[in-house]
């Protein structure tokens, strides 16, 4: 019978996310099967999550501290090492960190217990990751954050209001609308 | 790496798009009216049977019949067939609520093709052998309970001999030794099979029920030897005899025995297998169905207890003692046999919480009809339903079932955490349902918070602290408002006083102090307001103002130890001026200022430590009283935090500048006795002594683990140099704790608060915390033993084993 495909989907397998890019990185193909027994097969031996200790932890507010990050996530292991994730620019906290156990099953545990539910009264993201490495704990954005940062339309109190380039678009305009006005009054 | 949760799309490459497009053909297909092409049989029958008796509006002989006769429709399909087979093995396992229904459509299936019935019965009588073999008692559990189900198609007595087995093997190992808890653990299997089968036919049965039970009574009814490690209740002495919790082995045989005297009822199990009068065709062609021999089942030589330690366990309850019934008395067998079915949910299910969620809020799908109250009635409500209805409230059910196994001791199957996170799940699914059963859940436990082992305070605490934090930190806390003027040494003010500092851990002070009442505010001081705390030699009355800034400044600035170094000979030529331990004073000095230069965050401190952690290592190898300090230094800079204190003191046994017996002596000795026992009542003192207890009995697992290992060399002496330590380490709490528990520390003895009747309420407040203590470590100390002595005799089997083996070879 092999690894049998459980009743129930796990909470402890890697996202959507990471797969895409793994595939699209590798250059694969992705089957377009709806059966997914197949799924379970074709992950590769050097699979690079299959001893994965450290997690991506996202969707944090930027108020969120280390300190809060450790109580929380202590309760699925001991925490071998905590980076907090920077704005590139200002270096401070924008809203993700990496997590790194000793065991990759206290990593699993983390994935099904911990993803999902609250931090700092927000709803946090779990994702099983290969493994910190030195410039990733900077926001990729345009404007130093994380990118879903720059264009969210929603406004987020925890992660700095509206997106960067939203807000920015804003004050441009807002120049723009004031320096027109002035013109005017030079006008008449 | 950063853009998770939001698409923004375009710069995705072709696998997104197709990703997506797929997904929407999904919705297709399940909004059903566009639906083009049937999916195969056996893809039709995977998604019918994972999700039987899930859905309230469907009759159960109506879904079994159909699932059964689409399967029988197509029987030559062969991949079908098999898959068929294992799917229904599995899901019993995996979904045991669901297996009497799994049963059901194995039964209608075989009045058309008797043939599957063999093949199942192959497959779980291989099955059930198995796991026997490796010692999965719960597996086995589970396979017994699907073949039971089957009795009404078995030839002769069916399930009968293979309990008669089973339980002439728990006697043989009951009388082998007392402390046996593996036949302890078959005789709770047999009597929770038995209902299974009597409800398939009971006046069948009963003659053989009443044999087995006769004998079982024995071992069932004879209390455990280890029954009182398990027991989750301290009685105070004053108390006296209050009743302890009962076993379940036991609790289980006199309910089977009141459900014998009433013709085995069982109303509250679901017989799917039966069919309504108009159905009266199958219900012919099911009693006339082909029977079946069931293949032999040989039980191995030896039995093993498996991967789980097993030990006694005892039924937990906090729904206990309620004017109206809201859950199964003890005196039911429903309470035993519904709750087996949902703690093997809970801990089966840890893939997926939000399944086992949804499995408790639903528990009243898979039990017959009218077994509870309608879903969501309140509390209060339940006294107008009528005798006859059942006033089970079948959130009550649910949310007891999870407790248990949060209150489980010695240790539950999972990590604490999980238990949080399905409650949690739980009442995000049903929150006007759940809600208020968890109230009335917190509500007991904190009326029993000054009987509770104090180990499972502790949970309890973690517990309620963690589910606050992921809804809004509401709670009712006007009523518990009184407590607040108790003394701190009281066990529901230490309770308050905890909580409200986890609390704060996971969010931070102002917050918290906002979701408090009036009287509870002044429980968090403004120095637990601050971002970072006060640098004591800031001020200049401190002694060592002047050192401890200069030394500060040289932390910060990465100077070398030579230029920290005078300004610490400094420190110890003013201390013995003025009659101070120099190593006390200088350690003091250093770690605050180490402390201070990494006040910014875990990350500061943490690397601030490893700069210094040369000299920290010289300062703890020092003195025993350095030692010490670096504790004090620790635990009082970060006073207001002590979540943060305990994290550092982790760090540094991390990296042994501290030893786990002076964070004991410290606790127990140092702290203890200059707050004359208040710290026994402090819910992070006893974390810090837990925590670092458990870092020792771990690492002794993980050596021991690794020497059972038979490919490793085994290396004796690290094994007993670890096992050496952490016994001194349990003598050496034993010993601080039997003083305070029986009230012979010296700060006790020249305690001088209060007058003679105010002393002695606070020496029996002291004395009580002193025993709770001490009963947590001594429970915690005889486990590992046991592991100690479980590990080594398989050691000793692996030996043999490899000495034959090379026997053999040499032959």
């Amino acid at each position: 019978m092999g690894a049998q495909r459980s009743t129930v989907d796990r909470l402890d397998k890697p996202s959507a996310y990471f797969n895409s890019r793994n595939k699209r990185r590798g250059g694969r193909d992705r089957r377009d099967d709806d059966d997914d027994i197949n799924m379970h097969n074709n992950q590769e031996e050097d699979d690079p999550l299959k001893d994965a200790t450290t997690l991506y932890v996202g969707n944090l507010s930027f108020y969120t501290t280390e300190e809060q990050v450790y109580e929380l996530f202590s309760k699925c292991g001991e925490i071998k090492r905590l980076i907090m994730g920077l704005d590139r620019f200002n270096k401070t906290p924008c809203g993700f960190c990496f997590v790194e156990y000793y065991t990759h099953q206290d990593a699993l545990d983390c994935m099904k217990y911990i993803g999902g539910t609250k931090l700092d009264e927000r709803i946090i993201r779990t994702d099983l990751d290969p493994g910190f490495e030195e410039g990733r704990q900077y926001g990729r954005g345009k404007s130093g954050g994380q990118v879903r940062d720059e264009y969210r339309e929603d406004f987020d109190e925890g992660r700095g209001g509206l997106g960067r380039q939203i807000q920015q678009d804003a004050r441009l305009r807002e120049v723009e609308r004031r320096d027109n006005e002035s013109d005017l009054g030079r006008l008449r | 790496m950063a853009d998770y949760d939001r698409r923004s799309g375009g710069d995705r490459g072709g696998y997104n798009s197709k990703k997506r497009r797929y997904r929407d053909d999904d919705d297709y297909d399940r909004r059903g009216p566009r639906r083009r092409f049937d999916a195969p049989p056996h893809v039709r029958i995977r998604r019918q049977l994972l999700s039987i008796a899930e859905n309230p509006m469907r009759a159960w002989h109506e879904e079994v019949a159909s699932i059964a006769n689409l399967f029988t429709d197509n029987w030559d399909d062969e991949l079908l067939r098999g898959n068929f087979v294992d799917l229904v093995l599995q899901l019993s396992l995996e979904q045991p609520l669901k297996t009497p229904f799994l049963a059901a459509v194995v039964l209608v299936a075989n009045t058309n093709r008797p043939e599957i019935m063999d093949m199942l019965l192959a497959k779980l009588t291989a099955g059930i052998e198995a796991k026997i073999g490796a010692g999965e008692w719960r597996d086995v559990k589970l396979y017994l309970k699907l073949l039971a189900c089957l009795q009404s198609c078995l030839e002769g007595d069916g399930v009968f001999p293979v309990l008669e087995e089973l339980f002439s093997r728990a006697v043989d190992l009951q009388t082998a030794s007392s402390d046996d808890t593996i036949g302890t653990e078959l005789v709770k299997i047999i009597l929770l099979t038995l209902p299974y089968v009597m409800v398939t036919s009971p006046e069948q049965w009963a003659q053989k029920a009443m044999d087995l039970m006769e004998k079982t009574e024995i071992i069932a009814l004879e209390p455990h030897a280890l029954q009182t490690l398990v027991e989750p209740y301290h009685a105070e002495t004053a108390e006296g005899n209050s009743n302890p919790s009962q076993s379940l082995i036991k609790l289980l045989q006199t309910q089977l025995q009141i459900e014998a005297n009433n013709g085995w009822s069982l109303s509250f199990l679901p017989r799917p297998w039966e069919f309504p009068l108009s159905e009266a065709e199958t219900q012919t062609k099911l009693n006339d169905a082909l029977k079946h021999a069931l293949p032999k089942i040989t039980l191995p030589q030896a039995v093993v207890a498996g991967p789980r330690p097993l030990f006694p366990e005892v039924y937990f309850s906090v729904c206990a003692n309620q004017d109206v019934e809201s859950v199964p008395s003890e005196s039911k067998a429903a309470a035993s046999l519904i709750r087996d079915a949902l703690t093997d949910t809970i801990n089966i299910l840890h893939i997926n919480r939000n399944v086992t969620a949804r499995h408790l809020v639903e528990v009243d799908c898979f039990f017959a009809p009218r077994t509870f109250a309608a879903r969501a009635t309140p509390f209060d409500r339940l006294r107008d339903i009528e005798p006859p209805k059942s006033t089970w409230k079948p959130e009550d059910v649910a949310v007891d079932a999870v407790f248990s196994q949060l209150f489980q001791l010695p240790n539950p199957e999972h990590k604490l955490v999980y238990y949080h996170s399905v409650l949690t799940e739980t009442c995000k699914l049903a929150p006007a349902a759940i809600a208020p059963s968890l109230g009335r859940a917190i509500r007991y436990l904190y009326r029993n918070v000054h009987r509770l082992d104090l180990e499972l305070e502790n949970r309890f605490l973690d517990w309620f602290s963690h589910h606050l934090s992921n809804f809004g930190f509401t709670w009712k806390w006007t009523e518990w408002v009184d407590d607040v003027y108790l003394p701190d040494l009281h066990p529901r003010k230490a309770f308050i006083k905890g909580a409200i500092d986890k609390e704060i851990r996971l969010s931070f002070a102002q917050r918290i102090k906002n979701t408090l009442p009036e009287p509870y505010k002044d429980l968090i001081g403004p120095e637990m307001e601050l971002e970072t705390p006060d640098f004591k030699f800031a001020n200049d009355s401190t002694p060592f103002a002047v050192e401890g800034r200069e030394i500060a400044q040289l932390v910060k600035s990465k100077a070398s130890d030579e230029e920290i170094q005078p300004v610490i000979e400094r420190i110890h030529a003013l201390a013995l001026d003025n009659d101070l331990d120099p190593l006390v004073a200088s350690t003091d000095v250093f770690v605050t200022a180490v402390l201070h230069v990494g006040s910014k965050s875990l990350s500061h401190v943490l690397a601030a430590i490893e700069r210094t952690k040369d000299r920290l290592t010289d300062a703890g190898a020092a003195s025993e009283a350095a030692r010490s300090q670096i504790i004090s230094a620790v635990m009082a800079y970060w006073a207001s935090h002590p979540g943060v204190a305990l994290a550092i003191v982790e760090k540094l046994l991390n990296y042994s500048i501290l030893t786990p017996a002076a964070v004991i002596n410290w606790a127990l000795i140092t702290c203890g006795g200059a707050t004359k026992g208040d710290a026994l009542a402090r819910a992070h003192i006893f974390e810090l002594v837990f925590n670092t207890v458990m870092k020792v009995t771990g690492r002794v697992r993980q050596v021991a683990q690794k020497a059972a290992q038979p490919d490793v060399m085994t290396d004796g002496d690290t094994m007993d140099a670890e096992a050496r330590g952490m016994r001194e380490l349990f003598r050496a709490i034993e010993d601080a704790l039997v003083s305070w528990a029986s009230g012979n520390k010296d700060e006790m003895i020249e305690m001088d608060i209060g007058d003679g009747e105010g002393k002695s309420q606070r020496e029996a407040l002291v004395r009580r915390w002193g025993e709770r203590w001490l009963r947590v470590y001594r429970r915690r100390a005889a486990i590992e033993e046991a592991f100690l002595i479980e590990t080594s005799k398989k050691v000793a089997a692996a030996d043999g084993a490899a000495a034959n083996g090379e026997a053999g070879t040499i032959a």
